[in-house]
């Protein structure tokens, strides 16, 4: 037997776990830096399994502040993610002459795009680096859900930091209502889908004036006649009502049917943009007054003033029964599995309908219930790109300068932060993301982040800490094993690591582990393993 | 060594390629001057290749603004409506007849379409009056106006659909072609999303990093089979479990095989220079051309370009507007010509989610309008005619008063592509909600 088989042996020989043992202490402790952390990094499995998973658990999910201080400085040197969207369009106004040059042209536009690039990268940097993990995780979870995007083009670049920060992170301890409620008076919301477009159709008598003030200007009768006609087509625009429903409250075509569509949004007109301030603005002029129906509910004119119906169709929404199970469902699909158990769907459900209950409760609902521990549900979810790419650079203990490059990667991989066009957000299921011809981009990344091959990120020599002194390379692949797969490496995955040693020491050359070290670490980044959570 | 360099057909071979196309009289400086009779000719040659009847979608996002690809020689109106961007006489424009003229920069398709080769679609578009790109865009793509539970492409139902039918018959025998449609970027289209498993094509797909990650962990995934699968996993589990990824190993497997076989596809054969741009479509229409050719029985594929929604700064006879007509029409020449062997088999139609506004906006540039257009490429097709129901630019005849109206369902088209090209009638319920219309693209 040659010392590699014999190694292998020995693995193969661990005490094995039988299926349906329950998970012991350090797997317990893999499985929550997976599901309510964006992975382990170097000696994270140690320190829960030292200092214990629930105490872990509970630190993450109240509310405090925190943030290495390194993060902190980071963040500090974006000067664009603390603005409201008025100061961000100040921040970023260039003067533009009439006619600019390219020049003035290129300018203004990379002047223009600073807001996304800053935030983009924050998003990163925090999943990345941020101790506060869970909140991390659920803020990409809530992120996707009242997804918005700067694929909408200007003005979404000043308002989505301020969504990011006032809708998102102010609330990830609030409860639903309040988080949907701040979205929906948000201008990155109203412009995403389009409710500051939505209006009260005009009056005929209105269409007369329209009629004849663009005649008296133009002396043209048809030129009046025209501009009447198009004014007659604008008016409510269902795009926002609509996905409210179907996307943030109760799924697709439940309980709710065309007409209570153009109920919502209805009362939901006048939900506008004040431009000279970029913040939210009711336009009473714009707003159809009057008694509505909506999901059976009276809205009565007299009773709901200004916003008050379209705030009491979000209230209704938010408190409804099928947006408990739809959030549930989706919820635990995130943090459980793909199939969902209804089970713990229903603990889940019950604890969306508690009075008062905070989002953090509906997380520790999933995490109170046994099968969130079970063994089928460990290591058995794929990871999105975005959760594959920053696990890999958090395993890795990455230093990073830019985060330019990890953007291209993951827009090559179908997944740029705040740009999916698609008001469902970003899937989070294998089948979302499982195309065939897509493992090839992640080998790719995998090989070039340990090789120094990304611009602007880095493995530092120092994760590699000690091994210089060990002669025996069969001994760093346990030490990269522990530190990239600390739940273990398949057989498969062995067998792979000895055969880049043996190819790596034919005619019997000397191991260097300036080279072989990145190998398996690129190896193991690439692994089946590494792209589950 | 950041940068993925990824070369396409190397000038040497070029040099051979004129000299052998000179024999056939095709040759001639920007070469792409393929004549319907040549390209016959050829066909009945060496480069006359095998494989089924194929559709090439080449999809603009953005919404292109058809109106200065393909300018209305008679219509008044367009010098006004465009004082800033519009292509007059004057700007080189180059007329197909008395009432057509194509944007100059895409003067490469001039020839196809006098060939016969070429058609473009006036005021097609969707029934649905939405101006959002997602929504456009995915009521076109799903071929599903307005209806949004429809999560399929209408590409991908086509092959589900044939897929089922073809199994029933065939029972035994080969399994089908993983190369029946691929997507030919990272992420499939959404045209190609849905039960059918269609390959995405990385970029860099064939590059020498992409090679190096693919020799890497070929046996990791158990591509050649032995490693995967037949083991038992870690926690003494079988691999077919959840834990170490049973679906992902089978991904990573059809990954490794189907990239490779691409590689052996683009790397084989004689490499000629078509003319192809050297920008990232161009190269990726070059590489679908070469798995066409190849035999391999590649049916459907799937290619974007992305950035067409030209609010500012479009531009006239230069610009961007102007650049990217250029990589288009350049492209397509080359395919034609590349495809010569095949073109009476093959089809290349190009779409965008609506058309833009008539009148020029106040930054050089135009808002997203109504109606657009569509090009048809191929052997097969009606072309040298301008096809589709032209209304005109007087305001009257406009949609809104602004936009190019509808005259044309996009489900139309898609209909009569599949029926005339794969000979497949769309049942009843392919495309939800919808009236046929008739339209003759294809002689």
């Amino acid at each position: 037997m040659s010392p590699l088989t014999e190694n292998l042996a020995m693995r193969l020989g661990r005490p094995q776990r039988a299926e349906g043992a329950p998970l012991s202490e350090r797997e317990r402790a893999v499985h929550v830096l997976a599901r309510l952390a964006f992975g382990h990094r170097p000696g994270d499995v140690d320190r829960l399994v030292a200092g214990g998973v629930d105490k872990w658990l509970g630190d993450q999910l109240s509310e405090k502040l925190a943030g290495p201080q390194h993060l902190v400085e980071k963040l500090d040197g974006l000067a664009s993610l603390g603005l409201s969207p008025l100061e961000c369009e100040e921040y970023v106004y260039r003067p533009t002459p009439t006619n600019p040059t390219g020049q003035e042209r290129r300018t203004r536009e990379r002047a223009r795009r600073l807001p996304m690039r800053e935030l983009v990268e924050a998003v990163g940097l925090r999943a990345i680096y941020s101790d506060r993990q869970a909140d991390e995780v659920l803020c990409d979870f809530w992120r996707n859900h009242l997804n918005v995007s700067f694929t909408k083009g200007w003005p979404s670049n000043i308002y989505i930091p301020d969504y990011e920060r006032t809708v998102l992170r102010a609330n990830l301890h609030r409860t639903f209502g309040e988080m949907l409620a701040a979205s929906a008076k948000h201008p990155a919301m109203l412009h995403y889908l389009d409710n500051h477009l939505s209006r009260r159709p005009p009056s005929d008598q209105e269409l007369a004036v329209i009629e004849r003030a663009v005649r008296r200007e133009t002396g043209s009768k048809e030129r009046g006649s025209e501009a009447a006609a198009i004014a007659a087509q604008r008016g409510l625009n269902e795009n926002y009502a609509r996905e409210l429903m179907e996307l943030h409250t109760l799924g697709v075509d439940r309980s709710y049917r065309q007409k209570d569509v153009i109920a919502a949004a209805a009362a939901l007109t006048g939900w506008g943009i004040d431009r000279g301030r970029q913040s939210f603005s009711f336009k009473q002029d714009r707003h159809i007054e009057g008694d509505k129906k909506f999901l059976g509910y009276p809205l009565r004119k007299d009773r709901e003033k200004g916003t008050g119906q379209g705030d009491r169709i979000v209230e209704i929404l938010s408190g409804h029964d099928h947006t408990a199970e739809f959030i549930a469902t989706k919820l635990v699909r995130f943090l459980v599995s793909d199939n969902p158990p209804r089970r713990v769907v229903g603990e889940v459900e019950r604890a969306f309908k508690k009075k008062g209950s905070r989002l953090p409760d509906l997380a520790w609902a999933v995490i109170e219930h046994g099968e969130f521990w079970s063994r089928d549900n460990y290591r058995s979810k794929f990871k999105t790109p975005f959760e594959f790419v920053v696990s890999a650079l958090r395993a890795t203990d990455a230093k990073i300068d830019s985060l330019d490059r990890i953007d291209s990667v993951l827009k090559d991989m179908g997944q740029p932060v705040y740009r999916c066009d698609d008001p469902t957000g970003y899937y989070d299921t294998a089948e979302a993301w499982l195309d065939p011809g897509v493992m090839s981009l992640r080998w790719k990344f995998a090989l070039e982040l340990s090789a120094g091959e990304l611009f602007g990120v880095s493995v530092g020599r120092n994760f590699y800490y000690g091994l210089e002194e060990d002669p025996n390379p069969l001994r760093w692949i346990d030490f990269l094993v522990e530190r990239i797969l600390p739940a273990g490496a398949a057989p498969r995955t062995y067998l792979m690591l000895f055969e880049a040693i043996r190819e790596h020491t034919s005619g019997g050359r000397r191991a260097e582990l300036s080279v072989l070290g990145p190998q398996i670490v690129g190896l193991l980044l690439g692994s089946p393993e590494f792209q589950q959570q | 060594m950041n940068e993925i360099t990824d070369r396409g057909p190397q000038p040497p071979t070029r040099r051979a390629f004129l000299g052998a196309s000179a024999a056939l009289g095709l040759a001639g400086p920007g070469l792409a001057r393929p004549s319907l009779e040549l390209l016959r000719e050829a066909q009945s040659g060496t480069s006359a290749e095998g494989g089924p009847p194929a559709l090439v979608v080449v999809y603009l996002r953005g919404g292109a603004d058809m109106l200065n690809m393909l300018i209305p020689r008679r219509e008044a109106t367009y010098a006004l409506a465009r004082p800033g961007i519009g292509i007059g006489e004057e700007q080189g424009r180059i007329a197909l007849d008395d009432d057509w003229a194509l944007h100059p920069a895409l003067a490469p398709l001039a020839p196809l379409y006098k060939e016969g080769l070429l058609a473009p679609i006036v005021n097609v578009g969707s029934p649905h009056t939405t101006r959002s790109h997602f929504d456009a865009q995915d009521f076109m793509e799903f071929a599903a106006p307005g209806n949004r539970s429809v999560r399929s492409g209408w590409l991908n139902r086509y092959l589900e659909l044939t897929s089922r039918e073809r199994a029933k018959r065939r029972r035994k025998g080969p399994a089908e072609t993983e190369f029946r449609a691929l997507g030919m970027q990272g992420l499939l289209p959404r045209s190609l999303r849905g039960d059918y498993p269609v390959l995405a094509v990385p970029g860099d797909a064939g590059s020498k990093e992409s090679n190096a990650a693919l020799n890497r962990f070929e046996k990791f995934y158990g591509a050649g089979g032995q490693a995967a699968g037949q083991e038992t996993g870690m926690d003494g589990r079988s691999e077919e479990g959840d834990e170490g990824g049973s679906a992902v190993v089978k991904s990573g497997k059809v990954t490794i095989e189907t990239l490779r076989r691409l590689q052996e596809i683009l790397g084989a054969g004689e490499q000629v220079d078509y003319g192809f741009p050297s920008s990232g479509f161009g190269r990726g229409l070059a590489r679908i051309g070469q798995v066409l050719a190849s035999g391999e029985g590649l049916e459907v594929a799937g290619i974007d370009i992305g950035g067409w929604d030209h609010h500012a700064n479009q531009g006239g006879t230069d610009g961007r507007h102007a650049q990217m007509l250029g990589d288009l029409a350049q492209s397509m020449a080359a395919f034609a010509l590349q495809q010569s062997g095949r073109l009476d088999r093959t089809a290349l139609l190009v779409m965008s989610e609506f058309g833009r506004t008539v009148n020029e906006n106040g930054s050089d540039g135009t808002d997203h309008g109504h109606g657009g257009g569509m090009l048809l490429l191929g052997g097969g097709v009606r072309g040298g005619h301008v096809l589709g129901e032209w209304r005109g630019l007087r305001s009257d005849q406009l949609y809104q008063g602004r936009d190019l109206p509808v005259t044309t369902d996009f489900r139309d088209v898609f209909a009569e592509v599949l029926r005339s090209l794969f000979d497949f009638k769309t049942p009843k319920d392919f495309f939800p909600d919808y009236r046929p219309g008739r339209l003759d693209l294809f002689s």
